[in-house]
């Protein structure tokens, strides 16, 4: 089970951070820090630079991404910003604009 | 929509939560949270910051207000320090709370209202207090409503001699006219009391009973303050010195 979830029609506007897992559903702008899995769900709209252990991407992120293990942007999902992560994957039919960093 | 939302107990938000659906705050919130759903606040939660939504059932600590457009609940092991308005509030055994808390809207809602919403209670009370007092002591209100019974009643109890010559002694009017110019203003003192009641009545029934109650206080009400002359303390003064 998910630590944290911000559901469908919560928007939070500040700083996320802490030590579990996170999925967004709803709408953030600010930033968000976790040292666990991020997951951005269809519906979700995040505005924020995101640092976590991984991040899968099916929403619309805009922001850059730190993250220590890898970073999926999963169909139909869209990423702006410059991504720093060991894997990086696209899906086919996900859009992504910015820079790739796999040095870690 | 309603889908409900979590902020874990490792997590912590530091900005404003606003939107639809429920939440869920077990961990640290600093800011203000704003949801048209249902807010629960574990007992690990932690919230810096008001916060508004349906229900809030908070077990967990709170700095700042807290308002509920349905309930707000407070729990075991709850500390709230602000202000709660709903129109229920519950305080459990155990829970800590420090601020102003009211209980706003529906009137009869918790059994709670008798202190924080006296005044609907009140209403509610009102016609039945003054129908019981009606029945108790009946001779100044019920006979001035009743107007043939009134100086019957109300003749015996005050100026005896005018009434009984009015009726059995016609010849006599000229003195008990004289003398009953009292009694005329009785009548008006007593017809406010039935006049106001029909024309107050469509509007708000509850205010009617208080009116005749009104009509007596109305009178020049007696002098509270002694008067004393100017000039009196001052003397009073100097006879002491």
């Amino acid at each position: 089970m998910a630590g944290t979830v911000i559901g469908e029609g919560l928007t939070i506007e500040g700083d996320i951070s802490g030590d579990e897992e996170i999925v967004i559903h709803g709408n953030l702008r600010g930033r968000l820090t976790t040292s666990d899995a991020v997951t951005v769900g269809g519906t979700a709209v995040v505005g924020a630079d995101i640092t976590g252990a991984s991040l899968s991407v099916a929403g619309q992120v805009t922001g850059d991404v730190t993250a220590s293990e890898r970073v999926d942007i999963q169909a139909g999902g869209k990423l702006v910003g410059d991504i720093k992560a060991a894997r990086f994957t696209i899906a086919d039919g996900a859009s992504f604009k910015g820079n790739v960093d796999m040095e870690l | 929509m309603a889908e409900s939302s979590v902020i874990g107990a490792g997590t912590i938000v530091s900005g404003h939560v606003r939107g639809d659906g429920s939440l869920e705050i077990l961990g640290r919130v600093e800011g203000d949270v704003n949801v048209t759903g249902n807010v629960v606040i574990g007992a690990s939660g932690r919230v810096r910051g008001s916060v508004s939504g349906a229900e809030l059932t908070i077990a967990g600590h709170v700095q700042g207000d807290l308002r509920g457009t349905l309930a707000v609940l407070l729990e075991s092991g709850a500390r709230v320090a602000g202000d709660i308005s709903s129109p229920r509030v519950g305080i459990a055994p155990g829970a800590l709370a420090r601020g102003h808390v009211q209980t706003d809207g529906e009137p009869a809602a918790v059994a709670r209202p008798a202190s924080a919403a006296a005044r609907p209670a009140a209403a509610v009370a009102r016609p039945d207090a003054l129908r019981d007092l009606r029945r108790a002591a009946p001779a100044p209100a019920a006979p001035a409503r009743l107007a043939p019974v009134a100086p019957a009643r109300v003749a015996p109890a005050r100026p005896n001699p005018p009434i009984q010559p009015s009726v059995a002694k016609v010849p006599a009017r000229a003195e008990t006219r004289a003398e009953t110019r009292p009694e005329p203003r009785k009548p008006d003192a007593a017809k406010p009391a039935v006049a106001p009641p029909p024309a107050a009545a469509p509007p708000e029934p509850e205010f009617v009973p208080v009116r005749p109650l009104k009509v007596e206080p109305r009178r020049p009400p007696p002098p509270v303050v002694p008067v004393l002359g100017k000039g009196v303390k001052a003397k009073k003064k100097k006879s002491h010195d």
